[in-house]
């Protein structure tokens, strides 16, 4: 060896958004839509990936409150679950600390805390799968293989999944610690559905679907559940090459269309799961009053995110630290990360906190993304479409307390990225609910919270033109309205979330919603597909309408 | 441009004599030769100088050669020529400015472009680097941190982590995270292994563990015959066990290519210890010839120029002259510890003690500091003080290059107090 060689490693060690909502055409409104895989970091880490949250007020299937009037809050991890993909389909992670947090003195900081932290038990570790189950004999075949799943001790459950809930309530206006409470009933996490022979999820579904836990009138489940997310997210990052309709131009929804129950491009999330945890929680314990606030309250608007956390290597022994956990990504509004944030600071973004957002509003009100969808109609639609310019000051009520989500008056905070909920709006009927939200006349919308069949990818894109803002000037010169078409025809052409087609050979025939396709009851989510008959549709296939009329979905 | 691509070439011929006798390249030397073919084959390539600077920087790593930085500022150069502002290219000017010490302009360099990306481990490893060599280590740890949090397991994060610690006295912790880095290494990357075990047992040799340390040594001239920091450690251990003369044989055999500053005193001081006071008087002059014209550089050895005004040159004025120097430039531990015993050697005993203790207020382990501690300590009449950082010198490691003055020192102190208490009794 020579010395130069010997000196090798010589560097190595150097380098080492009542009457408040009423205005809701002619305000600022929001930009925004999911975020499955975002960022480098949950790109790595999946099982810690936040897909989506959401956050309304409950309603039953007549659009009523619940009693008491509550929130609920879904935030779904862990995306693209093939039902199919056994033998130990998808647990959640127990290295994971999922959290949701609620703003409520409008600061940006958490004034409560709800933790959840998972548990496995192997129930038959000879078991070659993870859920395993045939007939409805007590001794199975003969002791081989388990009855079918019909509840949490079955020991065809063999990956049993328990959870515990903390509560940490911070006090307003103080810097004193929180006050911390636990659950101490067993909950148990729904698993994922094998199919028909092997367990009856909904059964599992109700049984994990648990009320007044502790006697602190929250709800709570956990499960693997239907992802609640459509999108043509294939057409999206072919860099905005969504299905061409009647309109004739791609991604430029017609009227019709646009009023459509239906689809007329592919749910790439179709067939696909997601692990959700939701939370039911009586108003009165989010407002910083203690009371169900109306919606013309300054105290009425809370903000709304959760987290995954993961252990903390630190580098310093005995260094204090605010957490003992690193926060690995978070997700308020949709589609901010994806869509806003420079891939350079994607991950920085997913580990910072809200109230420290204002370092991002650069992105915020400048978003790259609306010079990239006015430079590709420019060629689709020469002339037709061009966005406000920035800075796009009429985004800042989707991070900040403004109207039109939160009451006139209302402390409008630090920029921070929550999911922001007016609780004082009334829930709106299932029947009469509008996927697009506050856009669409429904002010217990997106992106007032946000339900889990609001079509936040067709409000993303035409909030992000600003096809839906008046004061906002479009056109070559900026001189002209902007709520003009096609700036408030933009959309994928998936205006709903497809619904589970297998739910009859489920057994499932009554929980549905008519027009939303979701549950009309806490937790509101749909069944997670069989893996026996999950249908993933894609573009060509039947699944979609035309008019009313059924057809193969576009490929082009 | 010419003019740098003919060094280059010039390097690179030396490099086929030098691989010619191993019959390999080292990954840098391999990468400068595929860097300049791609120069060669496409000139207007921005990516390809960029390319060439990264590998250079490697390279003057792996051989310690100051001209192999100014070639890689050539090459960053001529890449921002062809493409103004491009991101890689404004990496390799911190790398480059890192490996040429001028760690206030990395850290000025590295900052908008942290701002820029803030998802880019290796330029929180930048910002932590320069932090950590200016002796801002809460910066450093805060950087460090992120580049944990970012990538929890990545071995640049915890290498960095690990030096951190060993500054802040958590040797324990530290030689965790070298072996979590040591666990990742592929078993054919001999060099880095050997870097590693050569860390771990300078962590050990710190707190007096020979026998830990040995191992560790054995095991990385094992992987790596003849690696350059295994030998200056091996003989820095020799010293301890009082084996002089194989500590002196050592550093002459360190010093055979590529000498520096640093490594020219070791082997004065081994030779000094082993008694060959001609030889060593040599050395020291050799020493003094390389260091002093880099006293106003950012490459320096203006530590050991203290020490060495100190303790064998006796020449106090030129020991906090150097000292102030360094001082003003950064506040390193090491740095901290040399100006105060400049201080103390020109009689500012009380600003000595000051200084001292901001180096020992971040929790270095190194017997050394206490043993100047005590001295100073002792210097102000504090015989309490004294006798508490000499006894600590030897807890920490009771065979370290300084434990026979501490011993001497601790004698002294008894001595004292047995003539006081006789004194007292005569009265």
């Amino acid at each position: 060896m020579t010395k130069r060689r010997a000196k090798l490693a010589l560097g190595i060690m150097a380098i080492a958004a009542g009457t408040v909502i009423a205005g809701l055409m002619t305000v600022p409104s929001g930009l925004e839509a999911s975020s499955h895989r975002e960022a480098p970091i949950t790109a790595l880490d999946t099982k810690a990936d936040i897909t989506d949250i959401y956050a309304f007020r409950s309603y039953d299937a007549n659009g009523h409150d619940t009693n008491p009037p509550s929130i609920t809050i879904v935030m779904c991890v862990d995306p693209f679950l093939e039902p199919a993909n056994g033998p130990n389909w998808f647990p959640f992670d127990p290295g994971v600390l999922y959290r949701i947090l609620i703003d409520n003195n409008n600061s940006g900081l958490p004034g409560l805390i709800f933790e959840f932290r998972f548990h496995t038990t192997e129930q038959s570790p000879a078991l070659y799968t993870g859920l395993a189950g045939f007939g409805s004999n007590p001794n199975g075949t003969n002791g081989v293989v388990p009855p079918q799943i019909n509840d949490f001790s079955n020991p065809g459950l063999n990956l049993l999944q328990s959870y515990t809930v903390t509560i940490e309530q911070y006090p307003q206006n103080s810097s004193a610690p929180p006050t911390v409470s636990s659950t101490s009933q067993t909950l148990y996490a729904v698993p994922a559905n094998a199919g028909p022979r092997t367990i009856n999820y909904a059964a599992l579904y109700q049984q994990g679907t648990y009320t007044n836990v502790g006697g602190t009138g929250i709800s709570v489940f956990a499960g693997t559940v239907d992802d609640p997310f459509f999108i043509d997210l294939g057409g999206a990052f072919d860099t905005g090459n969504f299905r061409t309709g009647s309109s004739g131009v791609p991604g430029v929804m017609t009227a019709a269309e646009d009023a459509t129950n239906g689809n007329f491009a592919a749910d790439t999330v179709s067939g696909y799961a997601v692990n959700a945890i939701a939370i039911q929680v009586p108003i009165s314990m989010l407002t910083s009053t203690g009371n169900v606030e109306p919606a013309t309250s300054p105290h009425a608007t809370i903000g709304i995110w959760g987290t995954t956390n993961r252990n903390q290597v630190v580098v310093l022994p005995g260094t204090p630290v605010k957490s003992p956990t690193r926060q690995v990504q978070r997700l308020g509004n949709p589609l901010i990360n994806e869509l806003i944030i420079g891939t350079g600071a994607k991950d920085f973004w997913s580990m910072s906190t809200p109230s420290g957002d204002s370092q991002f509003a650069g992105y915020d009100l400048n978003p790259v993304f609306v010079t990239a969808v006015d430079a590709l109609y420019n060629v689709l639609l020469p002339g037709a479409l061009i966005s406000p310019p920035p800075p796009r000051t009429d985004l800042l009520p989707l991070v900040e307390y403004l109207p039109p989500i939160a009451a006139a008056g209302t402390k409008a905070g630090p920029i921070a990225d929550m999911l922001r909920l007016n609780t004082g709006v009334p829930p709106t009927a299932p029947g009469s609910a509008n996927r697009l939200g506050l856009l669409g006349g429904d002010p217990a919308g997106f992106p007032n919270g946000r339900r889990l069949a609001d079509d936040v990818v067709d409000v993303t894109l035409r909030v992000a033109v600003g096809g839906v803002l008046a004061g906002n000037k479009c056109g070559a010169s900026h001189n002209s309205a902007c709520n003009v078409f096609p700036n408030n025809a933009l959309g994928d052409g998936v205006n709903v979330n497809d619904v589970d087609l297998d739910l009859a050979t489920d057994g499932v025939t009554n929980l549905v919603e008519p027009n939303t396709h979701f549950h009309t009851s806490f937790p509101y989510l749909d069944y997670c597909p069989s893996g026996r008959n999950r249908v993933h549709i894609d573009p060509g296939d039947p699944g979609c309408t035309d008019a009313g009329s059924p057809i193969n979905c576009k490929v082009n | 441009m010419q003019a740098w691509r003919g060094s280059i070439l010039v390097i690179l011929a030396a490099a086929a004599v030098s691989s010619a006798q191993v019959g390999l390249l080292s990954p840098a030397e391999e990468k400068i030769q595929t860097a300049e073919k791609a120069i060669q084959n496409n000139p207007q390539r921005y990516q390809n100088y960029n390319d060439l600077a990264f590998a250079l920087v490697s390279w003057a790593r792996e051989i310690s050669d100051a001209k192999c930085y100014s070639q890689a500022a050539e090459a960053v150069e001529k890449s921002l020529s062809l493409a103004p502002g491009n991101f890689e290219a404004l990496k390799a000017q911190v790398e480059v400015l890192l490996g040429q010490r001028r760690w206030k302009e990395a850290l000025e360099c590295a900052r908008p472009l942290n701002q820029r990306t803030p998802d880019d481990v290796p330029i929180w490893g930048y910002l932590a680097e320069a932090a950590f060599a200016l002796g801002d280590y809460d910066e450093s740890v805060k950087a460090t941190q992120w580049m944990l949090d970012l990538r929890q397991n990545n071995a640049r994060g915890l290498l960095r982590a690990a030096e951190l610690r060993v500054v802040h006295g958590y040797l324990d912790g530290a030689l965790d995270f070298y072996n979590q880095v040591y666990q990742q290494v592929p078993p054919h990357e001999v060099a880095q292994i050997a870097s590693i075990l050569t860390h771990m047992a300078g962590a050990e040799l710190m707190r007096g563990r020979v026998e830990s340390a040995q191992k560790l040594l054995d095991q990385a001239l094992q992987q790596f015959p003849g690696y350059y920091l295994s030998i200056e450690t091996l003989a820095r251990l020799r010293a301890a066990q009082g084996n002089s003369r194989e500590a002196v044989d050592l550093w002459r055999r360190r010093n055979q290519e590529l000498p520096t500053p640093e490594s020219l005193y070791g082997l004065a001081q081994a030779l000094e210890q082993d008694g060959q006071r001609d030889q060593a008087k040599a050395a020291y002059a050799e020493f003094e010839r390389a260091a002093t014209p880099l006293v106003d550089q950012p490459a320096n050895a203006n530590r050991e120029l203290v020490l060495y005004n100190v303790t064998y040159a006796h020449n106090p004025a030129q020991a906090l002259r150097v000292a102030r120097l360094e001082v003003a430039r950064r506040h390193d531990v090491f740095t901290l510890d040399a100006y105060a015993w400049a201080l103390a050697d020109n009689g500012q005993y009380a600003e000595a003690k000051a200084q001292m203790e901001k180096a020992l207020a971040v929790g270095t382990q190194d017997a050394a500091f206490f043993y100047h501690a005590g001295v100073i300590a002792s210097k102000l009449n504090d015989r309490s003080a004294a006798e508490h950082y000499f006894k600590e010198s030897l807890d920490l490691n009771s065979v370290s290059t300084v434990s026979a003055q501490v011993r001497q020192e601790l004698q002294s102190i008894e001595t004292r107090d047995r003539s006081g208490q006789a004194a007292a009794r005569g009265k």
